[in-house]
């Protein structure tokens, strides 16, 4: 859209033209820096945990993008496989059962136990597609929140489990939000990593190739059913141990943190970042969860702040529910912008190339069949000359 | 006739298929040798789909076997098979619309990792095609029907195949690159690739067959050389549009 104003074509040129690593080193750079500017007491602490949260958003949407960017297989229940990875670390990590086994072991065991749950789901609704698979998927989340939720001598049921362990890595506890940040962070980095090198491998372009064209892909000589398996289990295993980090930094968890919502906020994060781009839908996960908060405290703080009390009290009854109880609104706003980008930028925010050229034009196979006539009659008559 | 004491490339024996409790192939045998062009003519509902997905295991014999290079692969799927030196020119082509023509390409030779080989045969592609190389860096999906059908080629030699299994190569194409399709096929084949093409246009593709088989509602009920084939009365009555 914005190309077509002309302004934007300069600018756009001058960001195109900086290269690549400069934007990882900035973007890796602000991320470092957080905690510095807290302890400097130049942000609060409410900035830090905002930024653990988001951070874990990040490694969910990272995962998520695996299937439904990637793959391009539509998955509402993601928030299950972080659920595993969350009551796994609960479990065997607090006094609700008297366990309490190493860090490592853990964030071994929560990813693998969610890769196995992914498995389960996956062999038998990969035949599924589209509409099926999302709804499979879905009833997949609501299950597994409503085991969790039932299995009281286990789980604890609704009441969840308190006094999560702080974890021990080589030695050292982690127990500050600043520690926290820097653990989540470092995971955050590898999966990235991880995650870019096996979108370039043969595996990547073999999703992608699915994603295009399931029967041209299998003519190619591509395993579909394996390799989508593998997506779906690679993508339950990041939610996973992102469950995992979020059940050490919360301390608590119940079936509430794993309700629908919560996998649907995942998938707006994949799709407002840009599906099938690594960069985008980490920003899609940090402005999505971020950007609430920071409107949340616009309101209730810095505007009333700045205006004083009494220009606050002045304002209608209404103006000022809005301001105090702006978190009602949250989902509306997020709704709202998820219509306005599929309407204008359906690519996502940074999109991945190829997801560009598909959503960028009318199908070309549809295309192909006008120009069809026109090259064909073309070349017919060039062949009949020679 | 020494062609009989070799082992066929590819073989149906008594092959049986079904889609529920339908029989579509009916006790069925094909041979196809190395470097041979073979032609499976056929009308509607004959099996002659059926028979491609058979070869790529797609679809799986309730009866018989079908034998790559002498070793039953009724059990083998479609990516070891393909990986073992089949390749296909599916109906309609069907290339990667939003892939670059490069990247299809490169999607042809997925099931190889020899890096150095491949920049070779890509070279040797776009020997045969030029035209190919001249828009190499252009979306499938916004090339011509003509052009496609080349990318498609050029896929299928990606994968250095011993044998291309064609569907319907000409379906789609304007009449003056019919006979340029047939002839790419003839020039493909020359490089010692096998191929086995199911047709609608008997003649053109009996022309450059050495053999070929006609189907009629899943049995082959006439077989022999492509030549006698192009003389057989019966033949020529019911496809060759002749009274």
């Amino acid at each position: 859209m914005a190309d077509k104003t002309g302004i934007m074509t300069p600018v756009r040129q001058f960001f195109s033209r900086v290269p690549r690593w400069v934007y990882v080193l900035v973007a890796l750079g602000m991320a470092v820096s957080v905690p510095l500017f807290e302890q400097a007491g130049v942000i609060e602490t409410l900035w830090l945990r905002v930024g653990i949260r988001s951070l874990v958003y990040v490694m969910l949407a990272m995962g998520l993008n695996v299937v439904m960017g990637e793959t391009g297989l539509l998955n509402l229940g993601y928030v299950a496989f972080f659920a595993v990875g969350s009551y796994t670390t609960a479990i065997l990590s607090s006094p609700r059962l008297g366990h309490h086994y190493d860090f490592w072991v853990l964030i071994v065991l929560s990813t693998v136990f969610a890769m196995a749950a992914g498995l389960l789901v996956g062999l038998p609704t990969l035949r599924l597609r589209g509409d099926y698979l999302a709804i499979v998927t879905l009833a997949f989340g609501e299950i597994t929140r409503i085991t969790f939720n039932n299995w009281e001598s286990v789980t604890n049921g609704p009441g969840g489990i308190p006094q999560i362990f702080r974890p021990q890595i080589f030695g050292m506890n982690i127990d500050k939000p600043s520690e926290f940040y820097y653990l989540v962070l470092i995971f955050v980095v590898i999966v990235a990593i991880l995650l870019t090198n096996l979108k370039a491998s043969r595996i990547g372009r073999a999703w992608n190739a699915l994603r295009e064209d399931e029967i041209a892909a299998e003519h190619a000589g591509i395993h579909g059913t394996s390799l989508k398996l593998l997506s779906v289990v690679i993508s339950a295993g990041v939610a996973g141990l992102a469950g995992c980090l979020f059940a050490y930094y919360q301390q608590f968890i119940n079936p509430t943190y794993f309700e629908f919502l919560q996998s649907v906020l995942v998938v707006c994060m994949v799709v407002l970042g840009g599906m099938g781009s690594i960069p985008g839908v980490m920003l899609g996960a940090v402005l999505l969860d971020g950007l609430p908060e920071v409107i949340r405290q616009a309101f209730s703080k810095w505007l009333p702040e700045a205006l004083g009390a009494e220009t606050m009290n002045r304002l209608p009854q209404a103006v000022q529910t809005f301001f105090l109880e702006f978190d009602r609104y949250r989902m509306l706003i997020v709704g709202i912008v998820i219509v306005v980008m599929v309407i204008f930028r359906p690519e996502g925010l940074l999109p991945d190339k190829l997801w560009r050229r598909e959503v960028h034009e009318e199908d070309p196979r549809e295309m192909e069949k006008t120009r069809q006539k026109l090259f064909d009659f073309d070349e017919g008559h060039r062949d009949l000359e020679a | 006739m020494e062609r009989t004491q070799q082992t066929p490339l590819l073989e149906f024996r008594h092959v049986r298929t079904h889609y529920g409790r339908i029989e579509i192939l009916k006790d069925v045998n094909y041979k196809v040798f190395e470097g041979e062009i073979v032609c499976l003519l056929g009308g509607n509902a004959s099996g002659k789909s059926t028979t491609m997905k058979t070869i790529l295991g797609i679809v799986k014999p309730t009866t018989g076997e079908v034998l790559w290079d002498g070793e039953v692969i009724n059990n083998v799927r479609t990516s070891e098979r393909i990986k073992n030196g089949v390749a296909t020119v599916p109906e309609n082509r069907r290339l990667f619309p939003h892939l670059t023509i490069l990247e299809n390409l490169e999607m042809g030779a997925y099931t190889r990792t020899d890096t150095a080989a491949i920049k070779r045969d890509l070279e040797k592609v776009y020997e045969i095609f030029p035209r190919v190389h001249e828009r190499r860096s252009q979306r499938a999906g916004t090339l011509s029907g003509g052009e496609q059908q080349m990318v498609a080629f050029g896929r299928a030699l990606m994968s250095r195949p011993r044998l291309i299994i064609m569907d319907e190569p000409s379906m789609g194409l304007a009449p003056a690159l019919v006979d340029q399709t047939f002839e790419t096929i003839q020039s493909i084949n020359a490089q010692g690739v096998a191929i086995f093409v199911v047709e609608q246009n008997a003649n053109a593709a009996l022309a450059i067959a050495d053999r070929g088989y006609v189907l009629q509602t899943g049995q082959v009920v006439i077989e022999g050389a492509a030549q006698d084939l192009l003389k057989n009365e019966e033949l020529r009555r019911a496809y060759l549009g002749e009274a």
